[in-house]
């Protein structure tokens, strides 16, 4: 009996370690933090007291058992990024998964059906800025030992995301004043265009109605290499090929990337390998992973492997090898003018893209390759294109323009065949639209929370041809399937998981729909994702999800996210009065006051109130009804006279009016009104005309004969001095607060 | 009265000693240190002292003992930024070595010799003319490597239309090939290279005696065509592609052979950089 116990308890022993072995767990604890990365102390989210989150190692065929202990006082949740995982376990919440909420622990498991070069992060608002995205490494089965490294890229800001998010949609240009103090024009005032000899470019920019531009929106203090700005990896020696995988852990940043030991060969994207390419140059879009195979050349030499934000303000190195650091060429900075010339050329009337007959796909055609000094020179070009003898095809072309190579996926070719399984096929076309001046990013003009479900069925294959009509590049990532992007490799098209767009590219991507459940397939820049830039697939009679027992009340949460309004308030306290204004706004409403105080009862008070809906794609007409009210006290016989001579002679005034606003070129707002006491006013206005690179000029003027113009100067993100002649008020100065 | 003289002399006495702690303050936050830095005439000393002023607050270099002297306040930067800007300007110093392509940039009397390290480890680096083996090196493996890299050299230089590093890098040539070590050569590989030396020879006196890069663009076309040959039967440690452009010499077309995948077009350069595709791979 005794023996027989023991062989038992010897069986389950084995059975236990049989089943171990495959069972791979990790225990994660989400904390609040404060790290100091860019000489301040702010708050951040560390995973086991770190930023990054902690690289996971698995092996294809393990079973991973993820515990995720949130310590927070808010929910939180991980998306596991390219992995091929059940629905429940993809970690969006509210979509295929239960939020984590606050002091509460969730058990992600799953089984590793690939390998690879991946990554996780949260998929809750803004919480993977703050530090929440990691590696995730799956090794192969029995493949032979190679040196690696897992290099993970992030952006840092100090200042908070949610304040990042709002002041973009207020098209505030703080951060572009902040780049200024880096890279001279990057404001590209009038002031700058001047100093340029581009002033008809500025012109016409504005005149097409366009924001000064970047290639990227937002300000970061610091860009990090695995959480720090410089890390050395000395390990290597002479003759070692390292596999470097990279992954872009980035919210917002693209980065270009070099390597001073010589060409990067390009091994993998997004997990699947590739047939190496050795390049130059590459750049690395949002959420992208690649493996590259990089060759240190000598012994007592560390070797720079740099990577330069895309708007090329700041960047962060990898130093393998150890001694001497040999550097790698630093990229230049950007020529903005060049930049804007483009695209005003590209740029139509009526906000459309238009890209002059080039059928521009797979980051073949950059345009943007007219601000690159590596490729195009270090002057700002001031030639005539007319006789330009390699016009058109190859103007945008940068492995055509210089002896550089760069990488585009037209070079990527898989090893093996990708070829869908036989079935039916679906075509889907989506244009990315999207609109800077007031950061509305969406597909085909509606985001999210706009838009059904996209139904799928099992079984069949599901073609997309993206066309990107916004001025920004977009990197599309779709959970829990990989696609073949469509690039002449016929049968081993690569795979991917993330398809970077540039503005005007058509591309195609497909997949066969294998899964079950909902799939989100959004834009990975983290701001345009929550200004709604995304559809959802959702597959035809799937079971329902544990996880969501109440699936409609659950999406309507993540409907929030696009859904959310953001408040902006400005006042000028001057000498003469207080003029300010509100806004309480999202993608389509606007909920706006202006208010006008003086000193004394012979100014008046004033205030208006407006609540409207923006109309059409790049938003520029705007319907509203509103309630006016205002007291001043006139001179005895004194008359307000307009020019239609419609006359006002009360003190006291209170009208509900309707009105709308329209953008005109140059960017300034005509506004058309008429109120309950049968009065008509219209306006013109302009406010923050960049003159240089803190002053900016308003104007405005209307039908009642009033008048304003003035200059701001601004000190920081919150404070300007202020100078204005007001027709009302007279002239005042004083300083305006902006929120 | 005596009073106030008293305040008066101890508040003196109280500035006095206040400045005297700032200047010592100030003089305590200046770190003053001697750092190696490659150079080697007046001119590269201005440059170096400017580069290296970013940072610190004093510079001086030393033409003679190929030294810099820095003086800079430690709250503000260190060794490294100051190092680091000044191989930017294209000085190798003990802790950086320069980009390649910045030392390339200097004035003619500035290119200073570099160091045998710094000099390996740029070999590879992005400006591709400076991409030839040096003999010794670890792929002198395959007797002909030398030879190739030339070759590879000369086409460079005509994909950037450089007639001058065309003629210069096909008179190496030239010497790589009369060089080679027959005894390293198996039977076959003798018979092969033996069959088309003379051509490459003739085809590669003539690029480096001519500046005319059509000229230099016609001999290379039966170079490259020769050049592939020999590739095919001494094979590199590497793929090499026979690229085919069918433009050239009135729409008769050409070869060239090329490391790399991508299409760099030597016959036309900047003027159709990407024309041409590869027709064959020899790995």
């Amino acid at each position: 009996m005794k023996s027989f116990r023991i062989l038992i308890l010897f069986m389950l022993c084995t059975l236990n370690q049989l089943v171990a072995q495959k069972k791979v767990r990790y225990d994660l604890y989400v904390r609040d933090t404060l790290v100091n990365f860019a000489g301040k102390e702010k708050h951040a989210y560390a995973v086991n007291g770190q930023i990054p989150m902690p690289e996971l190692h698995f092996t294809e065929g393990d079973t991973a058992e993820i515990f995720i202990h949130n310590e927070l006082r808010t929910e939180t949740s991980i998306h596991w990024h390219g992995l091929i995982i059940p629905n429940e376990q993809d970690g969006v919440p509210y979509l295929t998964t239960a939020p984590i909420k606050a002091k509460t622990t969730h058990l992600y498991k799953f089984p590793i059906v690939q390998s690879g070069t991946y990554w996780y992060h949260s998929h809750t608002k803004l919480q993977e800025q703050s530090g929440m995205y990691g590696a995730f490494i799956i090794h192969k089965r029995n493949a032979p030992p190679m040196k690696e490294y897992t290099l993970i890229l992030s952006d840092w800001t100090n200042m908070k995301p949610f304040e990042v998010h709002r002041r973009l949609h207020m098209a505030n240009d703080w951060s572009a004043i902040k780049k200024a103090k880096i890279q001279k024009g990057a404001v590209q005032s009038y002031g700058d265009a001047i100093a340029a000899g581009s002033l008809k470019t500025k012109f016409t920019n504005e005149w097409k109605r366009m924001l000064a531009m970047d290639v990227s929106d937002v300000y970061y203090d610091k860009f990090l290499s695995n959480g720090k700005p410089e890390i050395e990896a000395p390990q290597f020696k002479a003759g070692d090929k390292v596999r470097v995988r990279i992954i872009n852990g980035s919210s917002s940043t693209y980065f270009w990337l070099n390597y001073a030991g010589g060409q990067m060969e390009v091994a993998a994207s997004d997990g699947m390998d590739v047939v190496p390419v050795p390049v130059d140059r590459m750049i690395i879009a949002v959420a992208e992973t690649y493996d590259v195979l990089l060759t240190i050349p000598e012994d007592s030499v560390a070797y720079e492997f740099l990577a330069t934000s895309e708007d090329r303000i700041r960047n962060t190195s990898l130093w393998l090898g150890r001694g001497t650091k040999q550097l790698a060429s630093p990229l230049k900075p950007l020529k903005y003018f060049d930049g804007m010339k483009m695209m005003n050329d590209m740029m139509k009337m009526n906000g459309n893209l238009d890209d002059m007959g080039m059928n521009m796909s797979l980051q073949q055609m950059d345009m943007n390759v007219v601000m690159y000094p590596e490729i195009t020179g270090e002057k700002e070009e001031k030639k005539d294109h007319d006789h330009d003898s390699r016009l058109d095809n190859d103007r945008y072309n940068s492995n055509a323009l210089s002896d550089i190579v760069t990488l585009n996926y037209a070079m990527l070719k898989s090893p093996v065949k990708t070829t869908l399984p036989a079935g039916p096929t679906r075509v889907l076309n989506f244009t990315l639209s999207g609109n800077m001046n007031r950061y509305v990013w969406s597909i085909d003009n509606k985001t999210v929370s706009e838009t059904d479900k996209i139904l799928i069925k099992k079984g069949e294959n599901i073609r997309i041809v993206l066309y990107n009509n916004s001025m920004m590049r977009h990197p599309m990532h779709l959970h829990g399937h990989f696609f073949r992007i469509v690039n002449g490799y016929g049968d081993y098209s690569p795979l991917k998981n993330v398809l970077d767009i540039m503005p005007m590219e058509t591309d195609t991507i497909e997949f066969a729909a294998t899964e079950s459940g909902d799939w989100f397939f959004h834009c990975h820049i983290l701001y345009h994702m929550m200004s709604g830039m995304g559809r959802i697939f959702s597959y035809e009679n799937s079971p329902p999800n544990p996880q969501l027992p109440n699936p409609e009340k659950a999406i309507k949460k993540l409907y929030k996210d696009d859904r959310e309004f953001h408040f902006m308030v400005q006042n000028d306290f001057a000498s003469n009065g207080n003029d300010g204004e509100m806004m309480y706004m999202n993608t389509r409403y606007n909920l706006q006051a202006e208010w006008r105080l003086g000193y004394n009862d012979m100014h008046g008070y004033e205030v208006e109130t407006h609540f409207g809906r923006y109309i059409g794609k790049m938003q520029w007409l705007f319907p509203y009804v509103g309630i006016d009210y205002r007291y001043r006290k006139m001179g005895i016989d004194e008359v307000e006279k307009n020019i239609f001579g419609q006359k006002n002679t009360k003190d006291i005034r209170q009208a509900l009016c309707f009105g709308v606003q329209y953008t005109l070129p140059l960017l300034i707002v005509a506004d058309a009104r008429f109120d309950t006491d049968g009065k008509l006013r219209l306006s013109l206005m302009r406010e923050d005309i960049p003159l240089t690179k803190r002053l900016r000029l308003n104007f405005m003027g209307n039908s009642d004969l009033e008048y304003m113009a003035g200059f701001k100067y601004v000190l920081d993100k919150n404070f300007s001095l202020s100078a204005h002649y007001d027709s009302d008020m007279g002239l005042g100065g004083g300083f305006t607060f902006t929120y | 009265m005596k009073n106030w003289k008293i305040k008066i002399t101890t508040l003196l006495a109280a500035i006095g000693l206040v400045s005297v702690s700032t200047l010592q303050a100030q003089n305590k936050n200046v770190v003053k240190e001697t750092y190696k830095v490659s150079g080697n005439c007046g001119m590269c000393k201005k440059t170096i002292e400017t580069a290296a002023t970013k940072k610190a607050s004093d510079a001086e270099w030393s033409e003679e003992k190929k030294e810099l002297k820095v003086s800079y306040d430690p709250g503000k930067t260190n060794a490294d930024e100051i190092l680091k800007a000044v191989a930017y300007s294209g000085y190798d110093n003990e802790k950086y070595f320069a980009p390649q392509a910045a030392y390339s940039k200097l004035p003619d009397c500035c290119q200073y010799e570099r160091s045998a390290k710094a000099l390996a480890s740029n070999k590879n680096a992005y400006n591709k003319t400076d991409k030839e083996q040096s003999p010794g090196s670890q792929q002198e493996k395959v007797a002909l490597e030398s030879v190739y890299a030339l070759y590879f050299s000369v086409k460079d230089a005509l994909v950037k239309t450089d007639a001058n590093t065309a003629s210069s890098k096909s008179k190496e040539l030239m010497n790589a090939l009369s060089m080679v070590k027959m005894e390293s050569l198996n039977a076959d590989q003798h018979k092969v290279f033996m069959k088309y030396v003379s051509n490459l020879k003739t085809d590669a006196v003539s690029i480096g005696e001519s500046k005319d890069i059509s000229k230099q663009r016609e001999h290379f076309t039966t170079l490259s065509q020769n050049m592939y040959e020999v590739m095919k039967g001494i094979k590199p440690s590497y793929t090499v592609y026979l690229d085919h452009c069918p433009m050239f010499n009135d729409g008769k077309g050409a070869n060239w052979v090329s490391k790399e995948s991508a299409i760099k077009n030597p016959y036309y350069g900047s003027q159709m950089m990407t024309c041409g595709k590869i027709s064959e791979t020899s790995k």
